[in-house]
């Protein structure tokens, strides 16, 4: 086993029906990394970032973490017991929440040992939390989002609730974080605080990180290593300015 | 938009506590300012006040819709009628054991049922009062069938030599009022915990749920199966109020009239559903005036309530309690 990989995804493939949504795809991810996952709309990347974190089963392949096999494993199990979290397009933050309480959720399951201490009401429970408060509230400020702390997430603007999800997901420690397209619809000031906090949670707290993203200024600035995705395979793998130069991979956005 | 605190809630008299010590009292003295039915009433209220919070758990803080509260209810009544009429156990006994009984079938039943989504769900538990019911009527070497089970004893304790039977209907309604208030406190104690936050978790959305580690199924079973231990509690107070217990305690009718009191006291409030509780009892008691209109006009308070209270009375509750409690 390579000790610098800390996530290794080997031959995954995953059908619907006829259509093979991912064919024998195998990536890995290096301690420390920021690596990126492109590929035009269709090509399997969502595919392969739910079968990867256990919101989909694949139907062969296998993924290790930390040089544990966790294949089927669920999602929540995964990001409980993995450290490995991922976000999502669409679905991003606990809209009738607080910010606060939206973060506070989020770190809860790694800090109580077992589902029946969250039941507790005692001392223990009460400064578990407190920490837990303590910690969001440190990562809402970095997030810039203090002065709107108590208000309802879903009041807030799309960029404003991916800072949200992205401070959440901080909560724990994370090993790995997978994001899927952080930059989707949000204004272009929200997407360099977006990179920022990246790049922050990547040097100073040392979270590796598989990121989609269509936006190719955000990939080649962000990501160390990019591969590309096309009709469910992998397509090429390399440094991000290498691979916008590559004849296959324009042929692939461009539709040959 | 960047809303801040400006302005410090200008603090009027904080008259919260003193209404809280007010209603205690008010509570406490009711037998002797209502007549016998009023306490009658109150008593029925506080019965149905606990499978409501349990419900409520389901419903109002984790999202899931069941109609099933009737059948731990009658679980419960049946487990309690059935030791206090063959083994003449102590109230206390009868009530520990409906609650765990009730509880203890909720996880066969629940591994299956909770598998299903939302609305297949909802019919998976109109089946189980059903089954309920058909269980009661023709398990006949245990359950007496549609005689049902009669004389059930008055509720009594013993401890030692000292024993004591709850007779007469103030008294029955002071051990209502106690197992009420303690019920509440556990709702209250379930909710403020961080349980209770990841059960909200689980009702605003559960992928994202899942996606920050908290395992909802598990979740999921355990509320229902809480759900369930607060019906059989009810349900044993049920059965030592009334004396008797049929087929007929596993009717829709209850699992709708649950519901309601969630639904149009507040999903999601304990308040609400103290609230609600009392309302609804009072409204089908009061309705008893005109026989012939009753059901319309129940019916009729039903439209009004989803109309023009979508939330329940909780939101006037909260703005009323937020008045007096000097918030701007």
């Amino acid at each position: 086993m390579n000790h610098l990989r800390l996530l290794e995804i080997s031959n995954l493939s995953k059908s619907y029906g006829a259509v093979k949504a991912v064919d024998d795809v195998s990536i890995h991810i290096n301690r420390g990394e920021i690596a990126g996952l492109i590929g035009p709309n269709g090509s399997g990347k969502s595919t392969f970032f739910d079968c990867s974190t256990g919101l989909g089963k694949p139907d062969t392949g296998t993924v290790k973490l930390d040089g544990q096999d966790i294949t089927g494993w669920s999602l929540n199990r995964i990001a409980r017991e993995g450290r490995m979290l991922r976000s999502f397009q669409k679905t991003v933050v606990f809209k009738a929440l607080d910010i606060e309480e939206n973060l506070v959720i989020a770190g809860q399951m790694f800090t109580f040992p077992s589902l029946l201490s969250t039941f507790g009401l005692g001392r223990m429970s009460r400064q578990r939390v407190a920490a837990l408060r303590e910690r969001a509230r440190d990562l809402i400020k970095m997030a810039g989002l203090w002065e709107v702390r108590h208000l309802p997430a879903g009041n807030l603007s799309g960029g404003q609730q991916k800072l949200i999800q992205f401070a959440s997901m901080l909560m724990p420690e994370p090993k790995i974080i997978l994001l899927d397209e952080p930059m989707a619809g949000i204004n272009p000031k929200i997407i360099e605080r977006v990179v920022e906090t990246i790049r922050y949670a990547n040097k100073s707290l040392g979270v590796s990180f598989l990121v989609i993203e269509h936006n190719i200024d955000v990939v080649t600035s962000l990501c160390e290593r990019v591969v590309v995705l096309d009709q469910g395979k992998k397509l090429v793998e390399g440094l991000p300015q290498d691979i916008i130069q590559d004849p296959r991979v324009r042929e692939a956005y461009l539709g040959g | 938009m960047t809303l801040t605190e400006t302005t410090q809630p200008i603090r009027k008299r904080d008259l919260r506590i003193p209404l809280a010590a007010i209603l205690l009292v008010v509570a406490l003295a009711a037998p002797f300012i209502g007549s016998r039915y009023v306490t009658h009433s109150l008593i029925i209220a506080l019965i149905f006040m606990l499978p409501a919070h349990g419900l409520n758990l389901l419903v109002g803080y984790t999202g899931l819709l069941s109609l099933a509260q009737a059948a731990f209810f009658g679980i419960g009544a049946y487990t309690a009628g059935l030791l206090a009429v063959t083994y003449g156990t102590p109230f206390y006994v009868n009530l520990i054991a409906a609650g765990l009984v009730s509880g203890a079938l909720a996880l066969p039943l629940g591994i299956p049922a909770l598998r299903l989504r939302s609305t297949s769900f909802v019919m998976c538990t109109l089946g189980f009062v059903i089954i309920g019911q058909a269980i009661a009527k023709n398990w006949v070497s245990l359950t007496r069938g549609d005689m049902g089970l009669s004389s059930i004893p008055k509720p009594y304790f013993s401890l030692g030599p000292w024993s004591y039977t709850v007779s007469g209907t103030t008294a029955f309604y002071y051990l209502a009022l106690t197992i009420g208030v303690l019920g509440t406190l556990a709702v209250w104690a379930i909710v403020r915990s961080p349980a209770g936050r990841n059960m909200i978790a689980i009702r605003e959305n559960e992928t994202l749920a899942e996606s920050v580690g908290i395992p909802t199924w598990r979740y999921k079973l355990i509320v229902f199966m809480l759900s369930a231990v607060f019906a059989g509690v009810g349900g044993s107070v049920y059965a030592h109020y009334l004396t008797v217990v049929s087929p007929l305690t596993f009717q829709m009718y209850y699992s709708t009239t649950m519901l309601i009191i969630v639904l149009g006291g507040g999903a999601g409030t304990i308040s609400g559903v103290v609230f609600g509780s009392l309302l609804f009892v009072g409204l089908t008691e009061a309705l008893r005036i005109t026989p012939e209109l009753r059901m319309i006009a129940y019916g009729f308070c039903l439209l009004i309530l989803v109309f023009w209270f979508k939330k329940g009375f909780a939101p006037m509750i909260n703005r009323f309690w937020g008045m007096i409690g000097g918030a701007k």
